[in-house]
């Protein structure tokens, strides 16, 4: 048996989808969390139930909402629980009269009655029970109240087989009867209305005898068929509401006042600026420093601890190299900014669980519909100060085509979290006492080349045309502080996994690569390495960023196409294989990155952190971009503009240097 | 600019957009062309007949946040000018 889950974006389907699966997918409180269906089994049954985007009407207007009503139109579900918002009954009815025509058994999820009751809404449960001639159960998937017996009903099969009632007027009703039996499918009186309608995506369906009711039919009403069904249906759920719903809703909400506040007239931009600017200070300025600082201490404690248990042990000398100046060098300079990245992680988990985020897509959309793009635009831009690819895809939820691939495009220009240990190494070490300034200023810059680059695609590839913003405001919420546990954790799960595979593959091959000549004999001088007349191929193009030909920067930012993070643990490597000449950090302390000027650190930063992202950024571009030759653009794109910044930079901030 | 500075009252027919914080309004007609975005406002609620309250307005004048069917959406200026309403209040 095949349940399907499917209600009004943000209505808590997935939060109801994990507590009846017993899993942890991710949640948040901004419409679109959702963006493809997920399939878990019910816990003691052996039900399967899919997790669909959240819609508004089987008329979808985005990916992902054309995900979910493909799904429902053309796969074979046993049962459909609808869940249905409390608190704006009136919209989520509205699915429901939808989902009720497609003839598939259903039930009804009453979510967050609590919620409603607080605010003076009263649910007459028995009569609208017997107006939609369904089962309705009350729950809260938030505090878990009569889950389960909702999964009892499931279990038993213990619900109204609903006949649907008669919703709209009677030659509406008689057209859909007539058109019924020449269509005859499994959901004909979907399929009727659609055809009414005439939406689109169901042209295929019409014959001559279908147009001909539907032609007569308009020409009786005088006006769009689409809007007389709609009408007629907010009509029926009027009529609904009467009789099953009581409200008296004048008070003041908690979300009006705390948006009275944050949505204020002067003061909602400079509170999201500092908010935005705390974030990053925490993570990458003194405080993220520090941790960094103490288990880098303890990472080369392990370090050398190694490297004495394997001279004991006998090991040979290229043995111990690999695993102490390879392996470790290249997975513990990654790992040492774990902690870091937890404080990152766990901020903007919180701003997702709030419902700010919306707030901030809502405010800046003027300033972001200036240069081509949406207020929607900000969710991935934000999600992508964690990592890329999840805010890669949730572009999804744009439902303008040219807002949609320029926020696909722009959305790699924000520093993910593996780009934070380039800067928190650089900033930290040349900007001393600035680190976290540098750190925000780099945000800030991430955010100006975004302007930039969205204005020189407006100007040359996408042509201006109108678009429209569309979005709920969610209520506020305070964050479930067990699932935010468990999201930070997941991720600094998914970091260390990457650091033990990804990055210590790379770290080996780096190390083998810099520890032979191409005639293969061990214990080189790094200058003679493989690796370095590799990037020694490369350095002409890093010259005008960085005042001079550096191989191991040109091969370590190659390297940043595996993973951003890698860049630095190659660094390390190249590091620990060459002389030491200064005292200081590992990586600058020796011969090979010594050059390293402050102009040229901010300037090999800003190449890094623009140019093209790792292959895994690089393949969600591609699929959700929907092609190569668009996927190759935006890779070059992002490469050129960042070396003509990077090189600007170098530029500027070596004239000031020299001046000074 | 001038039309912005002009105030609405009871039973003014005006566009959605007109109108300022706090006010109420019926809708008389949804004008917009683009089938798409037509058929998304009124899956959202916006039919004729329904009352909209201008609850919000971004900081910097546009989207605004407006109030129907108990719920709370935002729309731009643009979109609520091709919506005709009848003042409430």
């Amino acid at each position: 048996m095949r349940v399907a889950l499917i209600g009004n974006q943000n209505s808590g389907k997935t939060t109801l989808f994990n507590l009846l699966t017993g899993t942890n997918q991710k949640i948040g409180n901004w419409p679109g969390v959702t963006i493809e269906k997920k399939i878990g089994i019910i816990r003691g049954t052996d039900f399967e139930i899919v997790d669909l985007p959240g819609v508004y009407s089987l008329s979808p207007y985005s990916v992902e909402e054309e995900i979910s009503r493909r799904f429902l139109f053309e796969e074979k579900i046993d049962l459909i629980l609808n869940i249905v918002d409390s608190t704006s009954m009136e919209r989520s009815l509205y699915l429901t009269t939808q989902l009720l025509e497609l003839g598939i058994p259903m039930m009804i999820a009453l979510n967050m009655k609590d919620i409603a009751d607080k605010r003076g809404i009263h649910i007459d449960l028995k009569t609208l029970e017997e107006k939609l001639d369904t089962t309705i159960l009350s729950i809260s998937a938030l505090k878990k109240t009569n889950v389960f017996n909702l999964i009892q009903y499931i279990k038993m099969g213990d619900y109204r087989k609903n006949n649907y009632q008669h919703i709209y007027d009677h030659e509406l009703e008689d057209a859909i009867e007539s058109i019924k039996p020449i269509v005859n499918t499994k959901h004909s009186r979907f399929l009727a209305v659609k055809l009414i309608e005439d939406d689109m995506v169901f042209t295929a369906y019409h014959t001559d005898e279908t147009r001909k009711i539907v032609s007569a039919l308009s020409k009786d009403y005088l006006r769009d068929m689409e809007q007389v069904i709609a009408d007629e249906r907010y009509r029926y759920i009027e009529n609904i509401r009467d009789e099953a719903v009581t409200a008296n809703r004048s008070q003041m909400t908690w979300t009006d006042k705390i948006d009275n506040v944050l949505l204020h007239r002067f003061f909602a931009i400079p509170i999201f600026m500092v908010i935005m600017f705390g974030i990053y200070y925490l993570a990458a300025g003194p405080i993220g420093s520090y941790t960094t600082q103490v288990v880098g201490e303890y990472m080369s404690m392990f370090s050398d601890w190694t490297r004495g248990l394997l001279i004991d042990f006998g090991a040979s000398s290229w043995s111990v190299s690999l695993v102490v100046d390879g392996m470790i060098a290249g997975v513990g300079a990654i790992l040492s900014f774990l902690p870091q990245l937890a404080i990152l992680f766990l901020l903007i988990s919180l701003l997702e669980t709030t419902g700010y985020m919306s707030r901030i897509a809502f405010f800046l959309d003027r300033i972001f519909q200036k240069v081509g793009l949406s207020g929607k635009s900000l969710i991935p831009f934000i999600i992508g100060s964690g990592c890329s690819i999840p805010a890669i895809m949730s572009a999804r939820t744009i439902n303008d085509e040219t807002e949609k691939r320029m926020t696909i495009m722009l959305t790699p220009f924000i520093p993910c979290s593996a780009k934070l240990p380039i800067i928190t190494l650089f900033a930290g070490y040349f900007f001393r006492n600035n680190s976290g300034l540098v750190s925000a200023s780099l945000y800030f810059f991430a955010i100006g080349v975004i302007f930039l680059s969205a204005l020189i695609m407006k100007k040359f590839w996408f042509k201006g045309k109108h678009s429209s913003f569309i979005l709920q405001l969610p209520d506020y919420k305070v964050p479930n502080l067990k699932f935010i546990i468990f999201d930070v954790f997941e991720k600094v799960k998914a970091f260390i996994q990457q650091a033990g595979s990804i990055i210590l593959l790379a770290s080996i091959i780096v190390w083998f690569l810099i520890s032979f000549s191409w005639t293969l004999n061990y214990g080189i001088d790094p200058n003679q390495s493989i690796l370095a007349s590799i990037g020694k191929v490369l350095g002409w193009i890093f010259y005008p960023m960085l005042g001079t030909y550096s191989w191991g920067a040109a091969v370590s930012a190659l390297q940043g196409l595996v993973a951003k993070e890698q860049i630095i643990a190659s660094m390390a490597i190249i590091a620990g294989h060459s002389e030491t000449t200064s005292e200081g950090t590992l990586i600058f302390g020796s011969s090979v990155f010594s050059f390293f000027t402050p102009a040229s650190a901010y300037a090999f930063m800003v190449f890094n952190l623009f140019s093209a992202p790792c292959f895994g950024s690089i393949g969600a571009m591609n699929k959700e971009l929907g092609s190569t030759r668009r996927m190759w653009q935006a890779v070059l794109f992002q490469t050129g503009i960042a070396w003509v910044l990077a090189v600007i930079v170098y530029q500027i901030g070596h004239l000031i240097e020299v001046i000074l | 600019m001038k039309l912005d500075s002009q105030r609405f009252h009871k039973g003014d027919q005006t566009k959605l957009s007109n109108l300022r914080k706090g006010q109420k309004a019926k809708v008389v007609f949804l004008n917009a062309q683009d089938k798409a975005l037509r058929r998304r406002l009124l899956d959202m609620g916006i039919t004729e007949g329904v009352q909209i309250k201008i609850k919000k307005i971004a900081p910097l004048g546009d989207p605004i946040d407006i109030e129907l069917r108990g719920y709370e959406l935002c729309l731009r200026k643009y979109d609520m000018s091709l919506i005709d309403v009848e003042v409430i209040s």
